[in-house]
């Protein structure tokens, strides 16, 4: 689902309305003083704050998590349990949010490589799991006959005879969750979870350690619904394993986020107060005779939603906060930056990067076969052969996308010495940077958060890491679309953000992967100063390039790749004539021209 | 040995009961590509009109599927037509889970409104009924399902290879677009997959009410299930299905056996996490991971 | 036979044709050129209708086929061999071929077809019980080409025949290619080998940016100076 990724906070109209509905929560309940409405806003808190923070995993991180009963629930029973010991559940509370990362770690860490639903069934999986142990060791949690707590009423126990002082409880929690939700996504962890949930592997590229990134996004959201799964059990003073480890329980928390707007800061509270309230009330007037009521309402809410309102209540509500943002109609492409290019003389230093003995079979397909090359400090080298030749796939072997099977691949490091990357975030780290043949835009971010996204690789700053993609963006001549989705590019100006969010890790290396395919003729003598001023700039490039104008006037050096053997190298003047590169390759025509 | 022989006896013919309610399950997410969450709420809805049928018109409940399949087709057509097929478009899988996922919770509840959360229990018919098969027993009922869920891996597979639309439902499946490009229409075929894999659902009900009692969470425990064999089974292969539920037959009847009755759910979910995340191609699949990265 | 009127279509929010126009007439071999991401796979899409235009219109023989959903444009007669071959892949060679006679008018006639369609490919016809998906990629892109013909188009589209094989099986696959534009059959390609489609054709059309910039006879395109300069690269 589609999303503005700017928070609503950035309009004044959106604070004010922020406010107000935060003020309403507390007020509402307070000014009526009754049971049932205390009730129905203490329970609008917690799912509030349930949601805000599902929607750290289901929405920033794109994990449609089904389980997250689990944590709740952790943080339920260790509260009931630990006051049952004479423990205060202000004290129980943060032992079962570490149970609950722990819990979040083991279960998330395998699952991380599922997609989609298999995900999803993962999680309910372990839901299921975790419910049907909660059932079995009753000496530790009671069994299905459920735990009560000690009726010791007063703040150190988290039991009142009022029910404001649990409101306020329950509203200090929600805004815990709001603040937590709110500084990631304002922050270098919001970047990198949007980020690697747009394009896992452009996430890898840009230095993002995709993994370590979702671990920590699942450990707070964990940890956060265990926090209030503590608070609620003492509420409700009584828990068992099928109301508190349930599948109902963990759709309810994912519907309110869907339904406020997956993956915005504040869509998951504007969807328990919508729906909370609603669901409460029926329940409450027509009893138990309605049995089931409250879930069909829910069941069918949810699927209109879907059909109709996929971006949920926030999308209606930027609409309102900016009537006037129409989509602008496509730009023309703005002229890449026009310094002059400097004809100084430019120096060849040593290896930078040393590839020996590459091999790699697919299947029974030898897609490389024995590839060695080097690429020296400041040199620009071209990597060029038929389609399926291999080169992408040795792009990937150079970059830690793919293991060879045999072959090493060495990169001097700034100290000098020469180390041997494994995974893409090693070769980030030292500066090795790639671009994608099939670009790879975090479609749904715009281009100046696309080239953060490269540019936190050196600040942890967001400030930083904005001026430095700004700087990159003009640079690339991007400058004009700094504030438009990512989308919305041509392809042109897609190959040239691949090269932007690159570029803003500052590599010392950079591996372009056919980047003025597609691209017209203007355009490709652009690109061309574009790169010499960036190789002028000290960084060293291999090209993957099917423009031989582009080529012939950029590298300083060939390699001919054809099914997956190096059957040429020399300068380019070398390369174009000889034989066997005109017989794989270029083609007779080409030499005859 | 007596007793070992029946647990595993047991366990085959669990078997043939999870086969029967995820082939339908299986067919759907090889073609459509949409893994249904409301598939075991179809079984409930199964099993509630055999229910209806089988005492109101006091016919046999086996009779009642000359009903409750089509009525099931229609069902599963529907959700395709009017639900799955505005999303399939949709850039975000999300979607497509929450869509039936909606649907799953809202025809549970609407069952519960209906008829409330007490068990119907349809007549047993004599299907209760135990054979001796040399030193095992088995129920008349759970044999007859057993034998049908064979026959029904048999009949989609001959349908699937020998049959023209046949072709083009697996055309569909193997490359969608080029499939159009032939000239089929792919939102027939997918209509079309739905019915079926819904229909095949109905049939299974009709064979399961005799022998499980019906209630509005009926589908919940079975759809579970259901998903472990898909996976288990190599996702979308219907004879991998059928042996994936032989195998998580087995393991629940095993487990239930030896560890403890209230375990066998861990064992079986257990067993299905591990594949899931070890062996993501299934126990008896090959390749089609798009469901994981690399 | 075919004409397209000023269309504009693309994925999504991006548009990526930009007021197309050409035609095609019957019996003849007409390329469309440019570089990746010209918008040449779009167009041949958009007129097999699996993306539909956002303005303009398409006529197929005189009907309008703007609107028209892909297996209703596939039996019209018009037939579209996909980039990348996209077989069905774990189908053997000779259900892809029948999967290629599904259209009605096409159905009856099949098994003759196939002998027809085998006799232009004596290499697939060694092959039929083997599953497609093991076959070499230029063994594939035959066959996709045999399963094109199986539907017996009027127009028969090429989405870029010689992506991603050896030089001298792109030879063989263009002299195929020869022949059937021989046998009248009416044929549309699209192509980044340029030299090879330009002496293939008799027509063609330069797209550059969603944009046809050039349209002329195939010989004068060869000679154009931007064709040389920008696709020939010379």
């Amino acid at each position: 689902m589609q999303q503005k990724l700017k928070p609503a906070l950035a309009s004044p109209r959106g604070a004010i309305g922020l406010a107000l509905v935060l003020l309403g929560v507390l007020a509402i309940p307070i000014a009526m003083d009754d049971q049932f409405i205390y009730h129905i806003f203490v329970t609008i808190c917690i799912f509030a704050a349930l949601s805000t923070a599902w929607n750290i995993v289901g929405g920033y991180a794109g994990q449609l998590s089904l389980g997250h009963a689990i944590f709740y629930g952790i943080g339920a029973y260790a509260a009931v349990m630990l006051t049952n010991m004479g423990i205060t559940p202000w004290l129980g509370m943060f032992v079962g949010a570490f149970f609950a990362v722990i819990a979040a770690i083991v279960v998330s860490y395998p699952c991380f490589r599922l997609h989609g639903p298999f995900f999803a069934l993962a999680t309910i999986a372990f839901l299921e799991v975790f419910r049907v142990l909660a059932l079995h060791f009753r000496s530790f949690t009671g069994g299905a006959t459920g735990m009560m707590i000690p009726l010791n009423i007063g703040w150190e126990w988290m039991v009142f005879r009022d029910r404001l002082p649990s409101l306020v409880i329950a509203f200090g929690m929600m805004l815990l969750a709001l603040a937590v939700a709110w500084w990631i996504r304002n922050h270098r962890l919001g970047f990198q979870l949007i980020a690697t949930r747009e394009r896992e592997s452009a996430a890898r590229g840009a230095g993002v350690q995709t993994v370590k990134v979702r671990l920590i996004g699942v450990s707070i959201s964990a940890a956060l619904c265990s926090l209030v799964g503590s608070f609620h059990a003492m509420y409700l003073t009584f828990i068992e394993p099928e109301a508190v480890f349930s599948l109902t329980f963990s759709i309810q928390i994912a519907l309110f986020a869907l339904i406020g707007g997956i993956g915005t800061v504040f869509g998951p509270l504007l969807g328990a107060v919508m729906l909370v309230p609603i669901t409460e009330l029926a329940r409450g007037w027509l009893g138990s005779g309605a049995l089931g009521l409250h879930g069909f309402v829910y069941g069918v809410v949810l699927v209109l939603v879907v059909l109709f309102m996929p971006n949920g209540i926030m999308g209606l509500v930027h609409r309102f906060l900016e009537p006037d943002r129409k989509p602008k109609a496509e730009p023309e492409p703005e002229t890449v930056a026009a310094e002059p290019r400097r004809v100084a003389p430019h120096q060849v230093g040593d290896d930078i990067i040393r590839v020996e003995g590459l091999d790699k079979h697919f299947g029974g397909l030898h897609v490389t076969n024995n590839v060695s090359f080097n690429l020296k400090e400041g040199e620009v080298l071209a990597l060029i052969g038929p389609n399926g030749a291999g080169k992408t796939t040795v792009f990937n072997m150079i970059s830690g996308f793919l293991k060879p099977d045999s072959g090493t691949v060495s990169v001097r490091g700034t100290d000098g010495q020469f180390h041997q990357p494994v995974t893409p975030g090693d070769y980030a780290a030292i500066g090795v940077g790639r671009t994608f043949q099939i670009v790879q835009p975090f479609a749904s971010m715009t281009v100046e958060e696309n080239i953060m996204v490269g540019a936190f690789h050196r600040f942890t700053d967001v400030n930083d890491a904005r001026e430095a993609a700004r700087e990159t963006a003009h640079r690339m001549g991007l400058g004009r679309w700094l504030d438009s989705e990512a989308r919305g590019l041509t392809i042109g100006g897609l190959k040239r953000l691949e090269v932007a969010r690159v570029m803003a890790m500052q590599p010392r290396v950079l591996l372009l992967d056919e980047v003025m395919a597609g691209i017209n003729q203007t355009d490709v003598r652009r690109a061309v100063d574009l790169m010499l001023s960036i190789r002028d700039s000290g960084v060293s490039i291999i090209a993957i390039e099917h423009v031989m104008q582009a080529v012939m006037s950029l590298s300083d050096r060939v390699i001919v790749l054809n099914s997956g053997q190096i059957i040429a190298e020399g300068s380019p003047q070398e390369v174009v004539r000889d034989p066997t590169v005109i017989e794989a390759y270029l083609g007779k025509e080409f030499a005859h021209a | 040995m007596d007793t070992f022989l029946q647990v595993l006896t047991n366990g085959l013919m669990l078997g043939g009961l999870f086969a029967i309610v995820s082939i339908g399950l299986t067919l759907i997410f090889g073609i459509v590509k949409v893994i249904n969450f409301a598939h075991g709420e179809y079984l409930m809805v199964g099993m509630y009109l055999t229910f209806l049928l089988a005492t109101g018109l006091h016919v046999h409940p086996y009779l009642t599927v000359a009903a409750v399949a089509p009525l099931l087709f229609v069902l599963g057509a529907l959700t395709q037509r009017f639900l799955i097929q505005p999303l399939m478009s949709a850039r975000d899988e999300h979607v497509q889970i929450f869509a039936t996922v909606g649907l799953s919770t809202a025809l549970m509840n609407l069952a519960l409104l209906v008829f409330g959360a007490d068990i119907a229990s349809t007549p047993s018919s004599g299907l209760r009924t135990s054979l001796h098969l040399g030193p095992v027993r088995i129920l008349l009922g759970q044999a007859v399902i057993f034998v049908v869920s064979i026959a029904l891996v048999a009949a989609l597979h001959w349908y699937l290879q020998r049959t023209q639309t046949g072709r083009a439902i697996r055309a569909v499946a193997q490359n969608r677009d080029a499939a159009q490009l032939m000239g089929i229409n792919v939102n027939w075929i997918y209509i079309l997959t739905f019915g079926i894999g819904a229909a095949c659902v109905g049939l299974a009900a009709s064979l399961v009410a005799p022998l499980y009692p019906t209630q509005p969470t009926s589908g919940t425990y079975f759809v579970l299930i259901a998903f472990v064999v898909v996976v288990l089974g190599g996702l979308g292969s219907i004879g991998g299905a059928f042996l994936g539920a032989m195998v998580i037959g087995l393991i629940d009847s095993l487990s239930g056996f030896y560890i403890g009755s209230d375990l066998r759910e861990v064992a079986v979910f257990g067993v299905f996490l591990l594949i899931l995340i070890l062996r993501p191609s299934g126990l008896f699949g090959r390749k089609n991971l798009a469901h994981v990265s690399p | 036979m075919l004409e397209l009127e000023a269309v504009d279509a693309g994925y999504g929010a991006t548009t990526i044709l930009h007021g197309v126009s050409l035609n095609v007439q019957a019996g003849e071999a007409v390329t469309i050129i440019g570089g990746n991401g010209a918008g040449k796979t779009t167009t041949l899409r958009t007129i097999a209708g699996l993306i539909r235009p956002t303005s303009g219109s398409i006529r197929f023989e005189g009907q309008d086929i703007t609107r028209l959903e892909a297996h209703e444009v596939v039996e019209l007669g018009i037939t579209l061999i996909p980039e990348g071959r996209q077989l069905f892949p774990d189908m053997t060679v000779r259900e892809n071929l029948l999967m290629g006679a599904f259209r009605r008018k096409a159905r009856e006639q099949a098994e003759a077809t196939l002998k027809e369609v085998l006799q232009l490919f004596p290499r697939v016809a060694e092959r039929l019980d083997q599953i497609a998906g093991s076959l070499s990629g230029g063994e594939q892109q035959m066959v996709a080409i045999a399963r094109g013909l199986m539907a017996r188009p009027r127009l028969l589209m090429f989405d870029e025949p010689s992506l991603g094989l050896a030089p001298i099986i792109v030879e063989q696959v263009f002299s195929v290619i020869d022949r059937i534009v021989e046998t009248g059959v009416t044929v549309l390609i699209v192509e980044q080998n340029v030299h090879h489609t330009l002496k293939a054709a008799d027509r063609g059309y330069v797209l550059e940016n969603g944009r046809i910039v050039l349209a002329d006879a195939a010989e004068a395109l060869l000679d154009n100076d931007h064709v040389r300069q920008a696709y020939l690269g010379i």
